[in-house]
């Protein structure tokens, strides 16, 4: 067995969950996704025997495939013009060719594509949250000015308002920025109608919340940390990236671990990051969940998380196994580990530059 | 900036701090980036979102 990562190998997950896994003796290769270098080259054979090789590797019966962060495809540069249009397409269809046909071989594959394909969809994940038990606030999605204004003229109803994708705004010439944030909105600030038409977005009923709960889910294992920043913002994220949020780990309520896990096999994720809102009354309101979301961050915040080595043995846990990931955890290095052989220019740098930001815009 | 031609978000956007201009500077052409916060240490948390046909 082999893990195959799609990602690039400098992908900030991938380098160190990599580097740990090798550490433990098993074999780990990166593919980040098709392209026309020899690297990111791929052929599906389909003759009766049928192979899939990617870049130099060979998918193999038993192998897991961690569908991380593949980059978009690149066509060779070099086409002509008037070819282009038609080649990029090209090579959008033939890599998801091969991510839907992962789902066809005798390989694990975390997620596999189509349920990831779906569950990205933030309306799809608060539905199908609700129908398994989960509380969820009430949401309305819409680019349509009276449905928003109804929205909003709910009895004693607070609405917070965010986007479907998140986004920076930078100042030409300038370091002033600005990101998008979820945000608070009463019926006297909502703009004129024109302005609700110039991108749809996210209406959502504000949930009385006193912290947050980010969840991993790996499997059967599900692991939630209280995250508690003094300042109780709405948006625990900015806080977090400056380091004034902490991460308890806390039981999970068993309705809700029932709710996730029902989730889970009914929309075929088995791998991912959640976020829910706890209230006053100990209620958890499920608010999202990223398929492939981060949470090694988790691990600098509290160290006796070990999500490093949790993940590492769900990767890598036998056919069937019912243990507890604890059980095989000691197995695998920490990131604290890495992170010090990261500082001493031990292990190769995370995270080169590279293709166009599709969330940065320029305003003047 | 003027309310009436500008999207709800971006007039809901946080603007940054000089601290936090200062944090997220590189951190825009990472790959994985979702800038949608910031993390002045190995970009862990940024990310959780991804976008486009392959993510």
């Amino acid at each position: 067995m082999k893990l195959i990562v799609l990602a690039p190998e400098d992908d900030n997950h991938t380098a160190p969950i990599k580097w740990a896994l090798e550490k433990a003796g098993q074999k780990v290769v990166c593919w980040a996704g098709l392209s026309w270098t020899d690297e990111g080259q791929s052929s599906l054979l389909m003759d009766g025997d049928d192979t899939l090789i990617l870049g130099g590797h060979s998918v193999d019966p038993g192998d897991v495939i961690w569908i991380r962060r593949p980059e978009v495809p690149v066509p060779n540069p070099k086409v002509s013009e008037s070819d282009k249009k038609f080649a990029s397409l090209e090579y959008r269809c033939f890599y998801h060719s091969i991510a839907y046909f992962f789902e066809t071989l005798p390989v694990w594959c975390i997620n596999n594509y189509s349920a990831a394909r779906v569950m990205i969809q933030k309306a799809v994940q608060i539905r199908l949250a609700r129908q398994c038990g989960l509380k969820t606030p009430a949401t309305l999605m819409s680019n349509n000015p009276a449905a928003v204004r109804k929205f909003f003229s709910r009895d004693n109803a607070r609405t917070i308002c965010k986007g479907f994708t998140p986004h920076v705004w930078q100042k030409e010439g300038k370091m002033s920025v600005a990101i998008t944030e979820t945000f608070e909105l009463t019926s006297d600030q909502l703009p004129s109608d024109e302005v609700l038409t110039y991108a749809p977005a996210i209406y959502q009923e504000r949930v009385p919340k006193e912290y947050d709960i980010r969840m991993v889910l790996m499997g059967n294992h599900i692991y939630s940390y209280a995250l508690k920043n003094k300042k109780q913002a709405l948006d625990w994220r900015q806080d977090a990236g400056l380091g004034h949020v902490t991460a308890e780990l806390v039981p999970t309520p068993p309705d809700v671990e029932k709710g996730v896990l029902e989730f889970a096999r009914r929309s075929g994720v088995c791998f991912g990051s959640l976020d829910f809102g706890v209230d006053a009354q100990g209620t958890w309101w499920f608010l999202e969940i990223n398929e492939e979301g981060q949470f090694l961050w988790i691990d600098q915040f509290n160290r006796e998380a070990r999500l490093l080595e949790k993940f590492c043995a769900f990767v890598t846990a036998p056919q069937g196994s019912n243990l507890p990931l604890e059980a095989r955890q000691d197995l695998f290095p920490s990131l604290q580990e890495y992170e010090e052989l990261l500082k001493n220019e031990q292990v190769a740098p995370i995270g080169r530059p590279r293709q166009e930001d599709p969330f940065l815009s320029m305003e003047a | 900036m003027d309310p009436n031609n500008r999207v709800l978000s971006r007039m809901g956007a946080r603007e940054l701090t000089e601290q936090e201009v200062d944090a997220v500077q590189g951190a825009f052409v990472r790959h994985t980036l979702t800038p949608c916060f910031i993390d002045k240490k190995q970009q862990l948390l940024n990310g959780d979102q991804s976008i486009g046909e392959c993510g």
